[in-house]
């Protein structure tokens, strides 16, 4: 089964081009034509060996645009199942102060409503995670909107570690009467596990080893490097606190929210920080988000830092992934940068930019056909491929 | 003591025929067929009505569920988890819902504490006659009760544990696995002398493959937890319950996962149980999955188990196979099919007698053979003493 594209405006190599035809075979894309390289041909495009026709389906996307399917590298997405309560809240193992051993993979629920309100926005790929009450919270995993089954949807089960510094959990642990409630403390409770899991490690190699503990045995392909930390912090100080914490133990880290990362951005710069940065189109509804901007975008992309957009759904629903997008054309970025922020740079973040992130040629079919500017507010989705299916 | 069944409709491959003769000798069925002529101490002339093997329940808390009590022994809602714990030590076998079970044609039950933890302890196979437990069980260690979903997260709300998401109950699960399997390795390797842990030991026979881990769960993403962990830990699996079984076939026939579906005569009073429907037997046998239906007593009386079968049928399911799901496929999941299951000769002697049709609810049952022991229970039943 093969699908042709024809016409319309393409956001390929960075910016809007006109299309000829975009070719999806077997799930990726097998093919890109624009319309200038045609023209160059100029007439001279033979009428080449007329080739049996291929069963298959030609969309005209004449005045349409033609997008990679947009990526949210950090999201809670079906962790808290929409409009259900707490029979289906699965964020946070808020007793279990680290835990390192718990997956959001095994709470994910493939018919949460957000998975189709992920779709209706562009949205094709996200990173889900759980919460941010432990200052270690667990695994986070990447999957696509589609399938019955996470193994169906699943790009990555374990795809990096979550931590939490700042005020969530102070908060979390502070009202509970209980240790952490200082950023030090919660700095405090990392380092420990962090060096716990070295010396198991190195244990681990001797044969005086025998039961695996698996707290530890999560913390594992953190430390050798196989998978990222991801560090929810929002104020400068505890993005720094991340940072040195990474450093000490040799971590793979990108910085989740980063609200205040514009304060900060010479720094972030020369670290080359890769940063998820949102829900800013929330509201300002703790302390450490005082400083919130939408113009952080800029600023760390022009410090060289790569950046990616958030709405951490379920704190803004999924679907605003391109408003915030728009917002920060509003406060300055220009177009193609805020397009790269929900597509190219997050599948960069994700390790994932050799499938996904582009229309290119051998990348994932993941591709999106807007009636409009996808950042124009207005505009609407008119067919959705994952993998090569039409979803919408 | 014999006793024989004269002139009984019997099923064969789902049809009942009629003019049939049962014989059951020292517990044990002994001849099946037209023509039998053995001197017995009993013989009950039916009049052409209808003898099935005895109803065999896979999932329920019989016993351990004290009757007009508040004081149960389901459930210690208070631990954290609990291989360990024995159904045997619980088991009042004088509850009334024992005689219920009797009178409904029950004559075998998987009995196992509740779904409440994560872990909840061991199943054990039991029939219903005798005067105690140690008589009735037949297989103490016959799987692992693990649970998945909202049972074991409101357990957590009320109780203030750790793992209250989903998240956290499949990781103390595994941590737990995890455990038990480098406990057997250590014990096997046999140069460390270790003091034996009981929640461990409980586990190996799980870990060695001997028994299945009966896992609670009803939503499609539950089940999808116990398939992904049973298959890490290389572990046998039978669903429990299994409310949105049906959403994911293809899966569980292509891994010849078996199910105990039900309690389905229920309201829908959980979100889990949203896509509850009495089409789940069919679309799944179709499949070629092998169905078991359960009534979960207490979460149902011990008497609709027959109820459930003929619901099954209301929703599609032939008269063969809804009688297998209460009889020989409860026999299969629960590893016990060279002996009970069946009416068939060297089987158990466990055999129920109804005035009408099994499925029809208005038939009533009239005889009960539980190895051997003759219950009656209508006094249209005559039996005659013999030589």
């Amino acid at each position: 089964m093969k699908t042709v594209l024809e016409k319309g405006n393409v956001f390929y190599q960075g910016k809007f081009q006109e299309l000829d035809k975009l070719v999806i075979e077997k799930g990726k894309i097998t093919e890109i034509v624009l319309a200038s390289a045609k023209a160059k041909k100029g007439k001279a495009v033979p009428a080449t060996k007329k080739k049996p026709e291929v069963a298959g389906k030609t969309i005209d996307c004449t005045d349409k645009y033609i997008l990679p399917g947009f990526i949210d590298a950090h999201t809670h997405i079906s962790l808290e199942e929409e409009g259900v309560g707490w029979y289906d809240a699965d964020f946070n193992e808020s007793y279990g102060l680290a835990t390192p051993h718990v997956r959001a993979f095994d709470a994910l629920k493939m018919r949460d409503r957000a998975f189709k309100d992920a779709l209706a926005g562009g949205v094709t790929t996200a990173m889900i995670t759980p919460g941010s009450a432990n200052p270690i919270g667990g695994q986070c995993c990447i999957v696509k909107m589609v399938g019955n089954i996470a193994e169906d949807a699943v790009i990555k089960e374990s795809s990096g570690m979550k931590f939490a510094f700042g005020e969530n959990p102070k908060r979390v642990y502070g009202e509970q009467k209980k240790f952490p409630s200082t950023r030090m403390g919660t700095a405090a409770v990392i380092r420990e596990w962090l060096m716990k899991a070295q010396d198991y490690l190195k244990r681990k190699k001797t044969k005086e080893f025998k039961e695996r503990e698996i707290r530890l045995e999560a913390l594992i392909p953190l430390i050798e490097g196989k998978i990222q930390a991801r560090a929810h912090a929002h104020q400068a100080d505890d993005i720094i606190t991340a940072y040195r914490i990474a450093q000490e133990f040799n971590l793979d880290l990108v910085f989740d929210h980063c609200t205040e990362g514009h304060l900060i951005a010479k720094e972030l710069g020369k670290w080359k920080a890769r940063a998820v940065v949102g829900p800013t189109l929330s509201s300002r509804s703790k302390a450490e988000l005082k400083n919130k901007t939408f113009d952080t975008v800029g600023i760390l992309m022009d410090e060289g830092c790569v950046v990616a957009l958030t709405t951490d759904h379920p704190v803004m629903p999924i679907e605003s992934l391109s408003v915030a997008a728009a917002m920060c054309v509003r406060h300055g970025l220009d177009e193609e940068r805020a397009i790269k922020a929900i597509t190219e740079n997050p599948a960069i973040i994700l390790g994932l930019d050799k499938r996904l992130g582009k229309l290119e040629v051998g990348y994932d079919a993941d591709v999106v056909v807007w009636d409009g500017h996808p950042l124009d507010t207005r505009s609407k989705t008119e067919a959705v491929f994952v993998d090569g299916n039409k979803v919408i | 003591m014999s006793i024989i069944f004269n002139n009984v409709r019997i099923s064969m491959s789902g049809k009942f025929f009629p003019g049939q003769k049962v014989l059951v000798e020292k517990g044990k069925i002994n001849m099946v067929g037209s023509s039998i002529h053995k001197n017995v101490e009993k013989s009950i002339e039916c009049n052409q009505k209808y003898l099935v093997p005895g109803l065999i329940d896979a999932h329920s808390h019989l016993g351990l569920f004290e009757s007009c009590s508040p004081m149960n022994d389901i459930a210690e809602s208070w631990a954290e988890i609990t291989p360990h714990l024995r159904p045997l030590d619980g088991i009042k076998m004088r509850d009334r819902a024992m005689e219920d079970a009797r009178r409904a044609g029950i004559t075998t039950c998987m009995v196992c504490p509740a779904s409440e933890l994560p872990i909840a302890g061991i199943c054990s196979i039991l029939k219903t006659n005798g005067n105690s437990a140690d008589v009735g069980l037949i297989v103490e260690q016959a799987g692992v009760l693990m649970s998945f979903g909202e049972a074991p997260k409101a357990n957590a709300r009320m109780t203030e544990k750790p793992h209250s998401t989903r998240m956290g109950l499949t990781a103390v699960i595994r941590e737990t696995l995890m455990k038990a399997q480098d406990y057997y390795a250590a014990k096997q390797s046999k140069k460390v002398i270790k003091d034996r842990e009981i929640d461990m030991e409980a586990l190996i026979p799980l870990i060695r493959g001997e028994v299945p881990m009966r896992a609670c769960a009803h939503r499609a993403e539950d089940i999808m937890a116990a398939i992904r962990i049973a298959e890490e830990f290389k572990l046998k699996l039978v669903i429990e319950h299994g409310t949105e079984a049906h959403l994911l076939t293809s899966i569980l026939a292509e891994k010849k996962i078996p199910v105990v579906l039900g309690p389905t005569l229920l309201p829908r009073f959980r979100e889990e149980l949203n896509e509850k429907t009495f089409e789940s037997a069919i679309i799944l046998m179709d499949a070629g999955v092998d169905v078991a239906l359960t009534c979960d007593y207490p979460g149902l009386p011990i008497e609709t188990l027959r109820v459930a079968a003929a619901m099954a049928m209301q929703y599609g399911l032939d008269e063969r196979r809804a009688l297998a799901a209460i009889t020989e496929i409860p026999a299969k999941i629960l590893g016990v099919d060279e002996r009970i299951g069946k009416i068939k000769k060297g089987y158990d002697g466990d055999l129920a007698l109804f005035s009408g049709h099994p499925l029809d609810i208005r038939s009533k049952l009239e005889a009960l053979v539980v190895d051997g022991d003759l219950f009656i229970f209508s006094n249209d039943v005559k039996v005659e003493m013999g030589s």
